[in-house]
């Protein structure tokens, strides 16, 4: 009972972080209409460029922050700009240009093979740094510490993501995007412009969520696809575009990752989080908190 | 091929060319030479391919251009759905794994010929793609790109966790290994590469013929007319999602026939060679880049990528692993920011005034 406990706990906190992973995806799809298959290659630069300024500089992983998330930003802002809008403007009237997701794929192949033959196939984790192998004591059960960190930040960061959407200026201009392309440009919204913020913002909390996984993950070129298919999965199980679905989608697949080994072979827990997602598809294909109007 | 195929495009996009041709003769003889010429090109390409494997002898090139052929099948099946349907399904290497696995299990443990197999494992994906496609083919395009991945995804981890299906050995992770004992037509096993390229020259030639018919049936129509403007055709009554079913099952079962090739072809299959994502993946790059839709496009889409990635891996593979897709990615990205609609677009005007030239010259030469 106190392993079933024990690693419904390891499941909510790696869930979350899940959730954090996830939440990039579904900001750049609520809004782009999108599926960017390039969101794990993305956060895959975002744990290099995390990896390396804590290597370099020899700070608390967690301060990373402060260098990866904008530039991050500002790698996903012209990312869009050069490489994806001018799909988008080619493709004006197409409410969900397939194309899209073949250049996203593009990026994604580009990117990780260029990282390998830059950075080699080596697994890095970071040398001794202040959160690894950390566990707190609870009773007779342990909690990992920097999973524990990274569900805090996966939480603030979903909260931060939704007051800027709710309560800012640009947060409104770009839900009003998302909600009428057209009818936003007639408000004077520049929607060309709108995007790129909201690629950007994707790539940034890819960014927090590669710092977040740094200090007990490893890096590697091809850690992103570890977490892309995980991605699609989370954010259609939340709904796409909503973000406490993402954290939520996040946590349930965590959960039954880490409880589902108690009860049957490790390797068949993947097949029941494929099956999960496709019921849901099937019976609510919104989602658990997705719009309904989206599908 | 490529040649019939473009000509069906350009009748097709043109009436008005034609019914002015019966206004003015001369241009009704033009008319009358621009097809012998395409008719012409059409079967210089099939004597090409046809002796080509007389022509090379090298098994490397063989293989790849087998390869190029496999792509080009498999790209065509899937654009019965994912071209004219307009739904975008990227998980179509379960039903080549459905296939693959179903040939080579019958002939493994009941010594049924893979030929028989090829079809039994082809019903067994329309009915894998039924089960798949009823429920998701009427979502719109990212949710049933999703889906379809997801179900691949899941089928090809199960496949990976299981020994025995009931009766059947799937052998897990490790697959399953066809021993070269039969060798001969009789049991799809050939110790030379030449009867392979026939065989899936056969199949394509099959499947381009298959998808010529259906885009100018009734079913062609109604498939491109709920692709496009899916409220304006139900308005019409067309039984849109209908089409898209009967669609899916089609390039659901010609998928697998693709598996059997590919597992009498490569004598050893396991669920990460073909129930892979990369494959899935490739088959819609293939279709995107030489244009969806279109008869001519996963032919052209073959053509330039399967080179690009086989050739740019034997050049750069030792030196600078990864560069071969790097370069693959950059095509990807150059192709469809410059052309999103596909390389057949231009390729066909291209052709089409070649074309016009030659019919001119020839009108010319004729007069003198």
């Amino acid at each position: 009972m106190i392993y079933l406990i024990e690693d419904t706990i390891n499941g909510i906190l790696m869930g979350s972080i899940y959730g954090l992973t996830a939440l990039g995806l579904t900001i750049i799809f609520g809004v782009l209409k999108v599926i960017n298959f390039a969101h794990g290659t993305l956060l895959m630069v975002g744990m290099y460029a995390a990896y390396w300024s804590v290597t370099l500089s020899g700070l608390h992983p967690y301060l990373a922050l402060v260098i990866v998330v904008p530039v991050m930003y500002v790698f996903g802002y012209y990312l869009q700009d050069i490489v994806i809008k001018p799909i988008f403007k080619a493709e004006k009237d197409v409410r969900e240009p397939s194309t899209v997701i073949i250049v996203t794929t593009g990026v994604w192949y580009v990117l990780d093979n260029l990282t390998l033959m830059i950075f080699g196939p080596q697994y890095r984790s970071l040398p001794d740094n202040p959160l690894q192998g950390k566990m707190i004591e609870l009773g007779e059960m342990f909690v990992s510490v920097p999973k524990l960190w990274g569900a805090i930040t996966a939480v603030v960061t979903a909260l931060a993501v939704y007051y800027f959407f709710q309560k800012t200026r640009t947060g409104r201009a770009i839900r009003a995007c998302s909600l009428d392309r057209d009818a936003a440009s007639l408000s004077g919204i520049n929607q060309y412009k709108i995007y790129n913020m909201a690629f950007g913002l994707g790539t940034a909390v890819a960014g927090v969520a590669a710092v977040t996984l740094v200090p007990f993950y490893n890096t590697f070129p091809t850690v992103g696809v570890l977490f892309d298919i995980k991605g699609f999965i989370i954010v259609v199980l939340g709904g796409l575009g909503s973000i406490p679905g993402a954290i939520i989608g996040g946590i349930i697949v965590g959960i039954i990752e880490s409880v589902g080994p108690q009860f049957m072979t490790a390797t068949w827990t993947e097949a029941i989080v494929y099956g999960l997602f496709l019921l849901v598809l099937f019976v609510k294909p919104s989602g658990l908190f997705g719009v309904k109007y989206d599908w | 091929m490529t040649g019939k195929s473009m000509t069906g495009a350009g009748d097709n996009n043109t009436p008005y060319e034609t019914e002015d041709a019966f206004l003015d003769r001369s241009a009704l003889a033009r008319q009358v030479v621009k097809d012998t010429i395409n008719k012409v090109l059409l079967g210089a390409v099939l004597i090409l391919v046809l002796a080509l494997p007389a022509v090379i002898s090298s098994p490397t090139w063989l293989h790849i251009i087998v390869l190029i052929f496999f792509y080009a099948y498999l790209t065509t099946s899937w654009n019965m759905v994912g071209g004219f349907a307009g739904v975008l399904p990227l998980g179509h290497a379960v039903f080549l794994g459905i296939g693959a696995y179903t040939s080579t299990v019958l002939s493994l443990q009941y010594g049924i010929s893979p030929w028989f197999g090829m079809f039994v494992g082809g019903i067994l994906a329309v009915v894998a793609g039924m089960v798949i496609g009823l429920p998701t083919l009427k979502m719109r395009g990212a949710y049933f790109a999703l889906a379809t991945i997801a179900f691949a995804e899941g089928v090809r981890v199960m496949v990976e966790n299981i020994e025995y299906l009931g009766p059947f050995k799937l052998n897990g992770p490790r697959g399953l290994q066809i021993p070269p004992l039969n060798i001969g037509w009789a049991d799809f096993m050939f110790s030379s590469k030449v009867p392979y390229y026939y065989i899936i020259l056969g199949l394509l030639l099959i499947i381009l013929f298959l998808t010529w018919t259906v885009s100018r049936s009734k079913l062609g129509y109604y498939l491109t007319a709920g692709g496009e403007e899916p409220e304006a055709a139900q308005a019409l009554g067309v039984n849109v999602s209908r089409a898209k079913v009967i669609a899916m099952a089609l390039s659901c079962f010609f998928t697998a026939l693709a598996g059997t090739f590919y597992a009498q072809f490569s004598l050893f299959i396991h669920p990460k060679s073909t129930i892979s994502l990369d494959i899935s993946f490739e088959i819609a790059f293939i279709a995107l880049i030489g244009g969806r839709g279109s008869i001519a496009g996963p032919i052209l889409g073959a053509l330039l990528l399967r080179p690009v990635s086989d050739l740019s891996r034997i050049y750069f593979g030792d030196i600078l692993p990864g560069m071969h897709l790097v370069i693959y990615g950059v095509v990807l990205i150059l192709v469809m920011i410059y052309q999103p609609r596909g390389l057949q677009e231009p390729l066909t005007r291209i052709y089409d005034r070649v074309v016009n030239r030659m019919a001119d010259g020839f009108i010319k030469g004729g007069d003198k």
